[in-house]
């Protein structure tokens, strides 16, 4: 029997009605992810405790729809005894002696955490493939990349190993790998999560959020990882809101908004034909969708390189190997401790990252770059308020194309960061994000709509995710629910 | 050797007395056992962030107030990146670009007169943590890592080793009224380092600097400061340039050594920190922390001056805080200051010295005080007894009456007894009426010292003053 891809309300049931236990979960969970070894999805597995927590659970009450649901868990976000490598080799020693709030969160909702997911090293990649530990694979294909840098999370939720997986995203980590493989995946608003436990890479512009395979169970997991925390002073206090409330619900008169960069020739025209196609059912339901102009747009990318490398740079400094992570042994002086621990910690792109980020915050570049960035991303932050005074949401592709193979050449820096130019202007700004799959390219490989809303408004785009998710109604089981038996 | 212009700047770190950290929860000790008050934020562990312990933006506001800084209403803090391995994060949250205070002064009293040594900023960091060298090891104590700092810069507007001297203690004197730091140079908690150049003319532009460190006392910083103009003045003397550097104070040989040369160009590449958001200071917000502000040392000396105590004993009450403070409670009653403080200074001092109290923890309430001072006023007392009943009257709560009548020691103020026995001595000692009478002063003193010792000291020495004046004529 096979549980882990009915949705979360027909488990929740059959675990209140003793009909499942949660160890049926977590082992159907092992096995899903032994069958899918060779997507890679996974850097730890969390076998024995998992089994421990799942066994104890059997005496709880069910007290709430996660309970007993195994989750993974990208690998970048602190586990207490758990092994947190972020997907590097400085790291790969690393077991942290506490939690993150996130998780503590998890926790709570008594949510068994199943493992921790591969992805770039520190979240510096789009594709995974700067992981210490080797890229996972897109289930659609495995010649192409996830994505990245929560490429695992992704691959794991795209295979039905799970229902839930955490993410992160700096500038798309979440939204791109979840376009490529076919799942939902939500940047929250920037503070609606805490990020107390998540390595830093750009703290102005990281933000966890959940991926899932459908709308419903996304806005759940938020539910769940939500709100103030004394520990994170840049996390909001808001009231407390359930997201799933406008689920269901029409989208009669709601004002959508299509910036014309977004269509632009930048995006592959097989990915714009099904954005218009997906434009054409919303008009078709009674909602006004109007092509807009929104300025700043095409600089994200710039000021996300200044912003999110210079933060980096800080960021991580703080790997010197004096005390936890790989060390240079008996190195001769500090000076070789931190040379070599960081010449032979850090890979190829996090090197670059943090040479770049030091360079832009030097002398009088700081001024010059780096303040420069954040007065024009408070501009477009601005600008995207504009949008928001007549628009509920905005909408445009996730990605310009889809995935690409997995042997595509890495030799240009620049390629990973156009991977993501489309969704970077939300991390600047701010906004929540989400992608929702709404079809396939000639090699049946998914493609992914973005739909922003303004800040703290997540609940407005799952109304409109699910809308379309219900019209839509795809096939989104890579192996046609046949890998996993 | 010839005479040059130093111009002097003082750079001050005083640890914040909070009960945790600046951006953790950890406590704030000195003296435990090494990496015993510390987590994983003060570690700097991957993931961690820091939260703003609001008692450090309150005691900045103090501290800039008592400054006579300008309060700076919106500030953030920023990230100053070098690495250096009692530096966990290898970066340090400090206020680069937004110190809270600014634009301030503190006066000092030089031969007399007075002077104003301004602050060009003063704002809030985090400390490093404590290494200590072993052999080829270094250890490192994270307990220090996260105290909160306040760093003070002055302006160059310093000239000697003296005023600077005074500089740093009016500061220390300043902070520790205001309950901001410790000031204890000896335990870290005060640090002072000294930038020292000398010139030949007003109209020069600055000589090369040294930077002093590593100054273990305020003596110290003065010598230190001379020691190193001495050393300038030798060198531009013979011709010598040298280069600009950081020198430490040695205290065995007393003179400071070399460090290291500056290099130029250090490139800290600061940036706003993205982990704590803006502060904002509101004028309410200020206020509510500058009346919780005691009144300070100078004020204390002027009313006390005002209120008939010597300067002398002036001082003495503002450098003892709990004394201060106990003859603030009495500014407004009508007593006789000059008393209270000489018996503050006085005998109350030494029994609390003797026992090693606080004023606090004795009996005297303010109530017991004032009647003891006007007892004393009116010579019911003598301060002779009063050394006898001092300890009960500062450890019971029996009247002041009662101890006198149960000590004996009640002066006879009965007009009556008193004058039978002056009436007696009078016509026992002609000669010395005698003597009065041709105007001896020294006659009518053995009188009264008769008295004293036909009523074994117990006459009120007032009231038998009075009636042997009267007998007399």
């Amino acid at each position: 029997m096979k549980y882990l891809n009915k949705s979360i309300t027909e488990i929740h049931e059959l675990l209140k009605s003793k009909k499942l236990k949660p160890i049926d979960l977590v082992e159907e969970a092992f096995a899903n992810i032994e069958n899918n070894k060779e997507y890679n999805a996974y850097i730890t597995l969390n076998k024995e405790e998992a089994i421990k927590q799942a066994k104890e659970l059997e005496s709880k009450e069910v007290d709430n729809l996660l309970f007993g649901l195994p989750i993974a868990v990208k690998d970048n976000i602190v586990t207490k005894g758990l092994l947190t490598t972020c997907g590097s080799h400085m790291l790969d020693n690393f077991v942290p002696i506490y939690d993150a709030t996130v998780v503590e969160k998890l926790k709570e909702k008594n949510m068994i955490i199943i493992g921790k997911t591969n992805m770039d090293e520190f979240g510096m990649g789009s594709s995974s493939r700067t992981s210490y530990f080797g890229a996972p694979k897109n289930p659609w294909d495995k010649t192409k990349i996830a994505g990245g840098s929560s490429g695992g999370s992704a691959t794991t939720i795209s295979c039905r190993d799970v229902l839930f997986a955490l993410g992160s995203d700096t500038g798309g980590s979440i939204r791109q790998p979840a376009s490529y493989t076919g799942i939902v995946g939500m940047k929250p608003t920037y503070g609606r999560v805490s990020r107390y436990g998540l390595v830093a890479f750009a703290s102005s512009l990281d933000q966890i959020g959940p991926l899932t395979k459908n709308v419903y169970e996304n806005a759940v997991l938020l539910n769940a990882i939500v709100g103030k925390d004394e520990k994170d002073l840049t996390s909001a206090r808001k009231k407390e809101e359930d997201f799933t409330r406008l689920i269901g619900e029409d989208i009669k008169g709601m004002k959508i908004a299509v910036p014309n960069y977004l269509m632009s020739d930048i995006v592959s025209p097989e990915i714009i034909s099904k954005i218009k196609d997906t434009i054409k059912v919303l008009e078709k339901n009674g909602a006004k969708v109007d092509y807009v102009d929104v300025k700043y747009l095409d600089k994200a990318m710039t000021l996300y390189q200044i912003i999110a490398m210079g933060e980096a740079s800080s960021n991580l400094a703080r790997f010197d190997g004096i005390r936890y992570g790989h060390s240079k042994e008996n190195p001769k002086d500090i000076q070789e401790l931190y040379f070599e621990t960081r010449a032979e910690g850090f890979g190829e792109e996090v090197k670059r990252r943090i040479m770049v980020g030091s360079y832009l915050l030097s002398g009088e570049n700081a001024k010059i770059y780096y303040n420069k960035a954040l007065s024009i991303r408070d501009d477009m932050k601005k600008e995207f308020i504009n949008v928001f005074k007549n628009y509920d949401l905005i909408i445009g592709p996730t990605t310009t194309t889809t995935a690409y193979n997995l042997d595509d050449p890495m030799d240009d820096p620049l390629k990973s960061f156009m991977d993501d130019v489309l969704v970077i202007p939300v991390n600047m700004a701010g906004l929540p994000g989400l992608n929702l799959p709404v079809g396939f390219d000639k090699n049946h490989m998914p493609i992914g709509m973005h739909i922003i809303g303004n800040a703290f408004e997540e609940a407005k785009i799952y109304q409109l995710a699910s809308f379309i998710e219900k019209e839509l109604n795809l096939d989104l089981e890579p192996f046609g629910g046949e890998n996993n038996e | 050797m010839s005479n040059y212009i130093p111009t002097i700047g003082v750079e001050v770190h005083v640890e914040l007395k909070t009960k945790t950290k600046i951006f953790s929860n950890s406590t704030n000790g000195y003296g435990q056992m090494a990496n015993s008050l510390t987590n994983v934020i003060d570690l700097g562990y991957p993931g961690t962030l820091p939260t703003l312990n609001e008692e450090v933006i309150n005691l900045g506001i103090k501290a800039a107030t008592i400054l006579n800084c300008k309060i700076r209403k919106v500030m953030h803090f920023d990230r100053k990146n070098y690495f250096y391995p009692d530096n966990p994060k290898n970066y340090q949250i400090t206020q680069a670009r937004t110190p809270i205070g600014y634009d301030g002064y503190v006066e000092i009293n030089v031969n007399g007169e007075s002077k104003k040594i301004y602050i060009e900023e003063m704002h809030i960091e985090e400390d490093t943590c404590k290494s200590a060298h072993r052999g080829t090891k270094t250890l490192l104590d994270f307990n220090r890592a996260g105290v909160p700092l306040i760093e003070i810069v002055t302006k160059p507007c310093i000239s000697s080793g003296e005023e600077v001297k005074l500089y740093l203690e009016k500061l220390r004197e300043l902070l520790s009224y205001g309950e901001i730091s410790d000031c204890k140079i000896e335990e870290g908690s005060m640090r002072a380092d000294v930038n020292v150049s000398i010139r030949k003319n007003e109209t020069d532009p600055f000589g090369t600097k040294a930077e002093i460190k590593n100054i273990g006392s305020i003596s110290n910083a003065k010598l230190g400061v001379e020691k190193e103009i001495e050393r300038q003045t030798k060198l531009y003397d013979n011709g010598e340039t040298f280069k600009p550097q950081t020198r430490r104070f040695d205290d065995k040989i007393g003179d400071t050594v070399l460090m290291r040369i500056k290099e130029t160009g250090n490139d800290y590449r600061y940036f706003p920190e993205p982990d704590i958001p803006f502060v904002v200071l509101t004028d309410e917000m200020i206020n509510n922390v500058v009346e919780t502000l005691p009144m300070l040392p100078d004020e204390r000396r002027k009313k006390y001056q005002e209120l008939g105590i010597s300067e002398l004993n002036a001082n003495k009450l503002v450098a003892n805080r709990p004394l201060s403070d106990y003859m603030n409670t009495l500014l407004t009653e009508k007593t006789n200051h000059k008393i209270a403080s000489n018996l503050l200074l006085g005998d109350i001092s030494a029994y609390l010295n003797r026992t090693e109290k606080d004023i606090k923890e004795t009996t005297l309430t303010k109530e017991r005080f004032l009647e003891l001072i006007s007892l004393l006023e009116k010579e019911t007392l003598t301060s002779k007894n009063l050394k006898d009943i001092l300890d009960t009257v500062m450890e019971s709560d029996t009247s002041i009456k009662d101890i006198i009548k149960e000590k004996g020691i009640e002066n006879i103020t009965d007009d009556t007894e008193i004058r039978n026995v002056i009436k007696e001595i009078i016509s026992n000692n002609p000669d010395s009426v005698n003597d009065y009478h041709n105007g001896h002063d020294r006659a009518i003193k053995y009188l009264m010292g008769q008295v004293m010792k036909e009523t074994k000291g117990k006459a009120n020495p007032k009231l038998a003053m009075d009636i042997l004046t009267e007998e007399l004529n």
